[in-house]
């Protein structure tokens, strides 16, 4: 999967996931969150209109990120889900834990 | 934003579909409870994408956690979970799903997710094309293989070796979790299958070819998935058991008869049985 950081508001930085989002991606995707929650940023979206497929290991990464985010004052927002990603947080009901918009 | 995709799973989710049922999935299932609502997800909104009538059936193998309630609160109409009072193996619950499956094209696929979904519709283009069984090869020419370790591809390799010259099946990759079958095939070989571990894919493809049943090999994308319960010597050991149990089996004549008769299939709960249960 890739990564692409686009912090042209450093404050409110845009994630954009490329790929299959599973736990072999998950140490790559914290260590990125984790940076930009050292820096600046308090609000991150994260784009994830390329990732067909999430499994639960990433699902918990992603919840982990939204706490860590929250616990700043920030907020954690997925942006732009794939069909099979928003059916999947349906499933799971996590899509009414996160802050779900259409646009990053 | 509703697209097209998301409005076919929707109501895919909802109305129960009508005979003829084009399309069976079934993925056996034993304590995936962490694994297996991001692969229903998956194969539901892509299935739902081809614009065919499809079923999804679980074919639980006596999970001892939470996999089947997770599935039955889905409340998904063509969703059928089938219940095991306990494990029996993989190819125990692989048979039990495909002899209860309704559709005109029958595949199994890993609750991993490990070979994608979207790949079904490379193996359709074989079964069109008149072969009996299409099966997911991460061998064959053309195929992606991805975070498989080294170990891993020599464990597999070796075994490869002792299919195609120790026991004269002749395909690249025997054990891929993603198989397509007519259901006269399907018919034909899960009830004659004796092997109820890990290796009866490789029962169903000797006696494929003991049929003289058409077999395309395709290349798939695959994707090794994390928190694999495959226990590599266990599986060696047993393999090659196994490999021994159908020789003798073939030599004493039981692949002559049917030893799963439909008497005994399990049947699929009704349509609508899961939206009746969420409302009463």
């Amino acid at each position: 999967m890739d990564i692409v950081t686009n912090s042209t508001d450093p404050t409110h930085p845009v994630l954009t996931l490329d790929g299959r989002f599973d736990a072999f991606e998950t140490d790559a995707f914290r260590t990125t969150i984790d940076q930009l929650l050292a820096a600046e940023a308090t609000d991150i979206t994260v784009d994830l209109r390329d990732v067909q497929f999430i499994d639960s290991s990433a699902l918990a990464e992603l919840v982990r990120a939204m706490k860590h985010c929250r616990e700043g004052n920030g907020e954690l927002y997925l942006a732009q889900l794939s069909d099979p990603v928003r059916v999947i947080l349906e499933l799971t009901r996590l899509d009414a834990a996160f802050e779900i918009v259409q646009a990053v | 934003m509703i697209t097209n995709d998301l409005s076919a799973y929707r109501r895919w989710a909802e109305t129960p579909v009508s005979d003829p049922v084009e399309y069976s999935v079934v993925v056996p299932a034993y304590n995936e409870a962490i694994r297996i609502l991001p692969t229903v997800g998956a194969i539901a909104v892509h299935m739902s994408s081809l614009g065919e009538p499809w079923e999804l059936i679980v074919a639980d193998d006596g999970s001892t956690d939470e996999t089947v309630e997770l599935l039955e609160e889905l409340d998904l109409v063509n969703l059928h979970v089938m219940r095991a009072k306990q494990n029996g193996g993989k190819g125990s619950a692989v048979r039990r799903g495909m002899l209860a499956a309704r559709g005109n094209v029958l595949l199994f696929a890993d609750a991993d997710q490990s070979t994608p979904i979207e790949q079904f519709t490379e193996l359709l283009g074989q079964i069109r094309a008149g072969h009996d069984v299409a099966i997911g090869s991460r061998a064959a020419a053309g195929a992606s293989v991805a975070n498989k370790s080294f170990a891993r591809k020599i464990f597999s390799k070796g075994l490869n070796l002792l299919v195609r010259y120790g026991f004269g099946v002749p395909f690249a990759d025997t054990q891929c979790g993603f198989k397509m079958f007519t259901p006269a095939a399907a018919d034909l070989l899960f009830r004659r299958q004796l092997v109820d571990e890990f290796s009866f894919d490789l029962e169903v493809l000797y006696l494929a070819q003991k049929f003289d049943l058409s077999v395309a090999e395709v290349p798939v994308e695959w994707i090794d998935a994390p928190g694999s319960t495959v226990d590599a010597t266990k599986v060696a050991i047993e393999f090659i058991r196994d490999m021994a149990q159908i020789k003798w089996s073939d030599l004493r004549g039981r692949y002559k008869q049917v030893n799963h008769p439909k008497e005994l299939d399990e049947r699929l709960p009704l349509p609508g049985l899961a939206l009746m249960k969420g409302t009463a």
